[in-house]
């Protein structure tokens, strides 16, 4: 410590108050609309015995070493087989899932498609459109398995005739690695967000493992598009937009395959960064603000924009002020042993270095972690979640700025990157 | 009201009270922390001021009974570093900081013309070093490496006796000390055994300002960790 005061300095941290009080505001906004009544309903919801016919699309490209996992998932659904239709659509692979998926032609339940490579969108479309007779489509991703239950978990939220589209519980598939657990974390923080957020229909994004739709609103309002790399959230804005409403189903479980890799899962999540904000900038622009939109157009997608801002806003706060902490303590302390430097000073509660910045800091964190705990308990997610969320606390904000920087950096210059 | 704006408004009620809440706590802490400071300022002026009085009733030092003198100039170096961290924390110009540092400074100059006696009347031979620095933005560059190379050196050997004094505080006795011991406006300044310098280089050359004595006295332990 130094011996007297050095020269009172700005304090930076003043740029980060507004994110802490949206940041906290936003939670407990989540806290009180998860005690509401319509979340409650959500959760007290049980399975459907009801039956309609429902078509699972999964569309493929270079899944060989998933897809057949993928497959087995879907044909141990309890659901009726009579009453379930498995179209799998290879779009166009290179690799062996062409002959993975051919092993499954004599399955009756199973359609098989193969065709040139168009997307994952003109994939979902083809899937539609070899499934005349369903009053339900699914997509699932080939990399995603699912829960035996699920299914007749996320058809109950079809009841509601307004709700065109319903979501599930996301988590990690056997998560083993510590970046791998860090998602997993992520991942089960977004299912009680999502639950959540769906009792005041602010959902905008459908995701690709399992997500349900009714196709009388499809067809009404038309089939899947590019969407910027991010069909299920054009989509859902569609849905959305047209006034219909996106419901969850929290114990709906399906579990994904992660990026193992720090590269992987950034390319992942600048693709979906980038496509949140450019839909929302180009295509449903009109729907920001919009009291029109309820919870969606008020709060939930400029949040959104926010969070990113903020992201990157913080860490570049972050970096300049630790950076000019550790060359200010380099220069005051150079020249004295680094032994007095690193001695333990008194550890007086006086000189405990708490503020508001750090108390609040502390609640926002703590409330991430408790959301996390709320999301697997509504879910009833298996595993255990201690090492994600350390993993999450230490990891994610050390990651999650760059695909941040990326997304925005390729949104302002317009730059496209591929899919993988 | 539809569900979700009564939700806003309830989180937005619950967000202020918990930042209300929260700000209310930190500043009763730091209200704290100045009340723990007066506490700290009192019993010393009682102590300084009993000190004083002993001296002015025996008038010749009962130097076996005032030996607390150097208890008294650890717990005055306490005071300093926590005054410090409170006027890092509320800043240089906040009034009670500025009350707190000027009672402060009275004390270090009680306690170093006390100090100053009982070496006279008792024979000792204490290592005292006066060091005026300038806590405003722009005006003294090196005053933040001088004050930690000295806090070093007190921690290091505790026969030291440091006095710092903050050179723009508005005291009429610290005006005095420095009218008396001749402190130009160059800062850092110290004062180490009654001869002046100025500027601040490396530890090195500060340490050649004290008597080798001072360096002597140390215990093996803390002389590893000197170059």
């Amino acid at each position: 410590m130094v011996l007297f005061a050095s020269p009172l300095i700005m304090h930076l941290e003043v740029f980060a108050y507004p994110f802490i009080f949206v940041s906290l505001f936003f939670e407990v906004f989540l806290l009180v609309t998860f005690f509401s009544s319509p979340a409650r309903a959500q959760r007290d919801r049980k399975a459907s015995t009801k039956t309609p016919y429902i078509a699972m699309i999964v569309p493929c490209f270079n899944e060989e070493t998933t897809i057949r996992g993928t497959v087995d998932s879907l044909l141990a659904l309890t659901y009726p087989k009579d009453r379930l239709s498995i179209v799998l659509v290879n779009d166009g692979s290179t690799d062996n899932t062409k002959e993975i998926m051919d092993t499954f032609a004599g399955n009756p339940q199973i359609q098989i498609l193969h065709k040139e490579n168009g997307g994952k969108h003109s994939a979902i479309n083809a899937g539609i459109e070899m499934s005349p007779q369903a009053e339900f489509v699914g997509c699932l991703d080939a990399d995603s398995f699912v829960a035996p239950d699920a299914l007749r978990e996320i058809i109950s939220c079809f009841d509601n005739p307004r709700v065109a589209a319903a979501t599930p519980a996301m988590s990690v598939y056997k998560p083993e690695t510590l970046l791998e657990r860090m998602q997993n974390a992520e991942f089960i923080f977004g299912i009680a967000l999502r639950h959540i957020v769906a009792a005041v229909n602010g959902l905008y994004v459908t995701p690709g493992p399992f997500s349900l739709y009714r196709v009388s609103v499809l067809k009404e309002i038309g089939g899947f598009r590019f969407g910027h790399q991010a069909e299920d959230m054009e989509m859902a804005l569609r849905i959305q937009r047209h006034g219909y409403e996106i419901d969850n189903a929290p114990r709906a479980r399906v579990f994904a395959k992660s990026p193992q890799t720090v590269r992987g899962l950034i390319k992942q999540r600048t693709r979906w960064t980038s496509g949140f904000l450019r839909n929302v900038s180009y295509d449903y622009r009109d729907m920001v603000g919009n009291v029109r939109y309820g919870a969606l157009g008020i709060m939930i997608l400029p949040l959104g924009f926010i969070a990113v801002a903020g992201g990157i806003l913080m860490f570049f706060l972050g970096l300049f002020m630790s950076g000019r902490q550790i060359l200010s303590t380099i220069l005051v302390t150079s020249g004295v042993p680094l032994s007095y430097t690193l001695s333990p000073r008194s550890l007086e509660i006086f000189y405990f270095p708490i503020s508001t910045m750090l108390i609040l800091s502390f609640v926002v964190t703590g409330g991430i972690l408790m959301f996390m705990v709320l999301g697997k308990r509504v879910s009833q997610t298996p595993g255990t979640l201690v090492q994600g969320m350390l993993a999450y606390l230490f990891l994610f904000p050390f990651i999650a700025p760059f695909w941040l920087l990326r997304s925005f950096a390729d949104v302002t210059t317009g730059h496209k990157r591929s899919w993988r | 009201m539809s569900l979700f704006t009564r939700n806003v408004v309830i989180a937005l009620f619950i967000t202020g009270v918990i930042i209300a809440t929260v700000i209310y706590s930190v500043s009763y802490l730091d209200h704290q922390r100045i009340v723990e400071l007066n506490d700290i300022q009192n019993r010393l002026a009682t102590d300084t001021l009993s000190i004083d009085t002993q001296f002015a009733l025996l008038e010749e030092a009962p130097c076996e009974d005032l030996t607390e003198g150097t208890a008294l100039t650890h717990e005055l170096s306490d005071l300093g570093d926590k005054l410090a961290f409170t006027e890092e924390k509320l800043g240089a110009t906040n009034p009670e900081v500025l009350r707190l540092k000027q009672q402060y400074t009275l004390l270090e100059i009680r306690d170093y013309l006390l100090t100053k006696r009982l070496a006279n009347s008792c024979g000792l031979h204490p290592v005292i070093a006066l060091y005026f620095y300038s806590n405003t933005p722009g005006s003294c560059a090196d005053c933040d490496r001088a004050g930690y190379a000295l806090s070093y050196l007190r921690q290091t050997y505790p026969k030291l006796r440091v006095y710092a004094f903050d050179y723009d505080l508005d005291l009429g006795a610290l005006r005095t000390l420095v009218s008396v011991e001749k402190v130009d406006a160059q800062l850092p300044a110290f004062i180490i055994q009654g001869k002046r310098s100025y500027g601040f280089t490396t530890l090195e050359d500060l340490e050649k300002q004290f008597p080798k004595s001072l360096f002597a006295t140390t215990t093996t332990a803390t002389t590893k960790v000197k170059k």
